[in-house]
């Protein structure tokens, strides 16, 4: 008897599943996303000298208004027009959301101590030679960074293959803005991790966290690359010109309706959460000076707060034409990036070993 | 409610200009208001040369009817934007043209704020301005080519809420 | 399938496949209001673009036609909802022309409050419609709440938030009370210190900025070629404000200033309007503090409203309730025509009488009528997310230019 509880504490436990799919997978980023677009909503009533979600739940500041919409939408009726690909269209939303999640997986969320902790029974299972500690993720790789970038950056394909199957013009207008933008921000993301990784030493994030240093410090003007070009990948403002309301109806989305919507919709919030992780594993320090689960708590706290300080643009910025934004990273921000780098050097030899 | 019109003042002026020199009737009803009536053969020459005295854009192209003498009447409401004196009058230029042949020259050459207005006095009164480069439907849905709805001869059905005294 | 001939700042250009293509912002768009605009693309390019007004045209002129002329007073006044009091005004002031009639001082002070509590709210509403086409959210929350103060002004004063039928001819329906004056010092002293609000967060944002400088760019020979009204007129370096050309109702005895700015793009026409916001309190403090005291309608109607329903109205509650005279009264042969400076531009009424109840012709040029030709002109060359810039900077309503 005690040997299956035994065995389902076990393999509860397990990261790559616990992770995945419990805290900080699955259930828990859903339950992130459906506060994230409550806290957007309450916080832009505030400064717009309006309530906000009220009525759901009047004691409670309305939180589950997101619950009551998030089931009105899966209930509704998917409506699959007449001249698409059936296939394709129902399959696009749902390959985005999949590979904006999948980078989830390979995030290190904490640190597993030898002794000590609920998650030590799979210290040598997910052993981490750099920093001599194991490390709670889903599947360990000790080059991370490159993994996780690589594999974010292939949702625009998915998106641009969403808007093709949907046939409509409008959509076609927000997959090429979508492109045109791929490339700009995928350069600044890449640029500023390989700067933190000449700087560190290491392509794991988790030795950038162990070391002690917080990028932030260390080089500034990175974390501001990253977080521009978080902005402008994920759609949110000033950079919402994918899904440019008053131009394009939703942009790639348009004729998407039910739970497809919400599949389409959801895929931009994910993205900014995992990319925001990582912001907070690399420049913001991470899980210390915790180990283990409430190491990794503490990490999720901080990636809500970058999550919800990027939500909070909304109420404060208009958005910008796509030429403005092309060239905003391009002639702006590339040369901030190379300063970056520059600095990632200088620093990582003189002072970092 | 028409005042003497001062006999210096500059709307006389133009009026008594483009009389003498056009031959065409014209009147300043006060210091602010006048018209002068032309023959349509005529009418580009006088916007020509009002053109040159100041005005330059036209504030409306009204089309009214009389059905009694079977004539169409084109009025265009013209004033200055750039001088000071001219912009405190408003000029109305008129012209008629009988229901058999409703052509009229467009002032399109002269002044180009007659666009919308043109347009829309085809397709309410079927008047054709000729010269105009896009004259087409422009507030009337398709079912309403040939059918004229500013004429007197197309009845509007309406309810009757208020019995009026029969004039 | 379009693909996008991308010119890069260095001039480099790159043609992939030069492909033209159309785009309907139609009527079911969230940028696009009640009309659809026709747009002909060329990757990002804007090549021509054709408005296409008429799903809201209610033909005001043709129904003129079989109404009384009091009748026609809801009818003037609904084209332009939120800036009623002008279409009101226009028309009412044509009217009094034509009959020869006298309008009393106190009510044409209280004309002049009724108007300029009027263009502020449509400043405000006007400024809210810009926000949203550029995604700012809070501009257009704030415009509308603003917006909220004035409008319950109006309320008190007329009974009725728009569309108030306010002016009759020979004077004005209701008078002002010390409560109304109040709450108008109380809405200057509110809307100064929001002012101050909307500038940090909107007006020098600089996101905003970016997007209005060098948008829809009007020369001033251009202004004057295409016919532009209001303030796309006194952004583009035209001093023209009828309230100064020709003043009207009390306009002659206020002291105000018309901003006028010569770049003529549309960050200049929204620095235009928030300019004129402040006038316009400046001008309803003067109004509250001279206001003289008399009758609001003229004496020629004034006396033939019975004495009972006199007593019970008028000492009662300062109302005026119509005479007989105002049932079908029929104006001499004549015609008129009247202009006022409504917050969009110049209104302009025509009206031609016969001697009937009925007028023989009524011609409303209202403002967005004539940006119809201007909308058209700036948009070609401009790229597809200027469209909406221009739209909002405007100030277009398509219900007030289908009339």
């Amino acid at each position: 008897m005690v040997d299956i509880l035994f065995a389902l504490r076990y393999y509860f436990f397990y990261p790559s599943f616990f992770a995945v799919i419990i805290f900080p997978g699955l259930i828990f980023t859903t339950i992130i996303l459906l506060l994230t677009i409550w806290f957007e909503r309450k916080v832009a009533a505030r400064v717009q000298m309006r309530v906000g979600p009220l009525y759901v739940s009047k004691r409670t500041g309305g939180i589950l208004q997101l619950i009551a919409d998030a089931i009105r939408l899966v209930f509704s009726e998917i409506i699959i027009p007449v001249g698409v690909n059936p296939t394709l269209y129902v399959l696009a939303p749902v390959f985005v959301i999949a590979f904006t999640f999948i980078p989830m997986t390979l995030i290190p969320f904490s640190a597993i101590p030898k002794t000590g902790s609920l998650l030590s029974p799979y210290f040598n299972i997910f052993y981490d030679y750099e920093i001599g500690k194991g490390v709670f993720v889903g599947y360990f790789v000790p080059y991370n960074m490159v993994l996780i970038l690589g594999l974010a950056s292939i949702v625009p394909i998915f998106i641009l293959l969403q808007a093709w199957a949907t046939n409509n013009r409008f959509a076609i207008v927000g997959a090429v803005r979508e492109a045109l933008l791929a490339v700009s921000y995928d350069v600044l993301l890449v640029m500023s991790i390989a700067a933190v990784a000449i700087e560190y030493h290491t392509l794991d994030i988790a030795k950038v966290v162990e070391s002690g240093i917080p990028g932030i410090v260390a080089n500034p003007l990175a974390a501001i690359v990253f977080l521009v070009g978080m902005l402008m990948g994920t759609g949110k403002f000033p950079f919402e010109i994918v899904e440019a309301e008053s131009e394009l109806v939703v942009g790639p989305s348009t004729e998407y309706s039910g739970f497809l919507f919400v599949l389409a919709m959801g895929g931009g919030y994910i993205s900014t959460f995992a990319l925001s992780f990582v912001f907070s594993d690399v420049f913001l320090g991470g899980w210390l000076p915790f180990t283990g689960l409430p190491g990794a708590l503490w990490n999720a706290i901080k990636a809500i707060l970058v999550l919800w300080f990027t939500v909070f643009l909304r109420s404060v910025y208009g958005r910008y034409r796509i030429d403005q934004a092309l060239r905003g990273s391009w002639k702006y921000m590339l040369p901030v990036a190379f300063a970056s780098l520059v600095l990632g050097l200088v620093v990582g030899w003189l002072w970092i070993r | 409610m028409a005042q003497q019109a001062h006999p210096q003042s500059i709307l006389n002026n133009v009026i008594s200009q483009v009389v003498a020199k056009f031959k065409v009737i014209g009147k300043a009803e006060s210091d602010r208001r006048g018209f002068i009536q032309v023959d349509k053969s005529q009418i580009l020459q006088v916007a020509e040369f009002l053109k040159s005295l100041g005005y330059d854009h036209v504030k409306s192209v009204t089309g009214i009817d009389y059905p009694d003498t079977k004539e169409f009447e084109v009025v265009y409401h013209i004033s200055s934007y750039s001088n000071i004196d001219l912009a405190k009058t408003i000029l109305a230029l008129k012209t008629r043209t009988k229901y058999e042949d409703p052509k009229v020259p467009s002032l399109y050459s002269i002044w180009e704020s007659v666009w919308t207005g043109e347009r829309e006095t085809y397709e309410m009164l079927g008047i054709i301005f000729e010269g105009h480069p896009d004259l087409r439907r422009l507030f009337l849905p398709e079912d309403f080519e040939g059918v004229y709805p500013l004429r007197k001869s197309y009845k509007l059905k309406t309810e009757g809420l208020f019995v009026d005294k029969p004039s | 399938m379009l693909t996008s001939q991308a010119e890069y700042p260095s001039g480099m250009e790159v043609e992939i496949v030069p492909v033209e293509g159309e785009l309907n912002v139609g009527p079911q768009h969230p940028g696009s209001g009640h009309m659809r605009i026709y747009v002909k693309l060329n990757g990002d390019i804007i090549v021509d673009a054709e408005l296409d007004p008429g799903y809201v045209h209610r033909a005001v002129e043709k129904l003129s036609e079989v109404r009384n002329y009091m009748h026609l007073i809801p009818l003037v006044e609904r084209p332009a909802i939120l800036d009623s009091i002008h279409m009101n005004l226009g028309y009412i002031m044509a009217v009094e022309k034509i009959l020869g009639v006298d309008v009393p001082e106190r009510a044409l002070y209280l004309r002049t409050l009724a108007a300029e509590v009027n263009r502020i709210a449509s400043h405000l509403y006007g400024t809210g419609i810009l926000a949203i086409f550029l995604g700012h959210s809070t501009g257009f929350m704030w415009g509308f709440g603003d917006r909220e103060v004035w409008v319950e002004v109006l309320q008190a004063l007329t009974g009725a938030r728009v569309t108030n039928s306010y002016i009759i001819p020979g004077g004005v329906r209701r008078d002002l009370t010390p409560a109304i004056k109040e709450m108008i010092e109380k809405a200057i002293a509110y809307q100064r210190k929001k002012v101050q609000d909307w500038y940090k967060i909107f007006v020098r944002n600089p996101n905003i900025r970016d997007r209005l400088e060098n948008v829809g760019v009007m020369s001033r020979e251009n202004a004057i070629k295409w016919g532009a009204v209001g303030p796309n007129l006194r952004a583009s370096g035209v001093y023209y404000d009828v309230r100064k050309i020709e003043p009207y109702a009390a306009y002659d005895k206020v002291d105000f200033e018309i901003p006028v700015y010569k770049e003529g793009d549309a960050y200049a026409r929204l620095l235009v309007r928030f300019e004129e916001i402040e006038q316009s309190m400046r001008i309803l403090e003067q109004v509250i503090k001279n206001i003289p005291e008399g009758n609001i309608l003229s004496d020629r109607f004034f006396k033939q409203i019975p004495p009972t329903r006199l007593k019970k109205w008028w000492e009662g509650q300062r109302r005026i309730v119509f005479p007989g005279y105002y049932a079908s009264f029929r104006p001499p042969k004549g015609e008129a025509v009247s202009r006022v400076e409504a917050a969009r531009g110049e209104l302009l009424y025509y009206v031609v009488s016969d001697g009937s109840p009925h007028p023989y012709r009524l011609r409303m040029i209202t403002p967005s009528y004539r940006l119809i030709q201007v909308f058209q002109e700036l948009a070609k060359g401009s790229r597809y997310a200027d469209l909406v810039a221009i739209y909002g900077s405007l100030d277009y309503f398509p219900p007030e230019a289908d009339r």
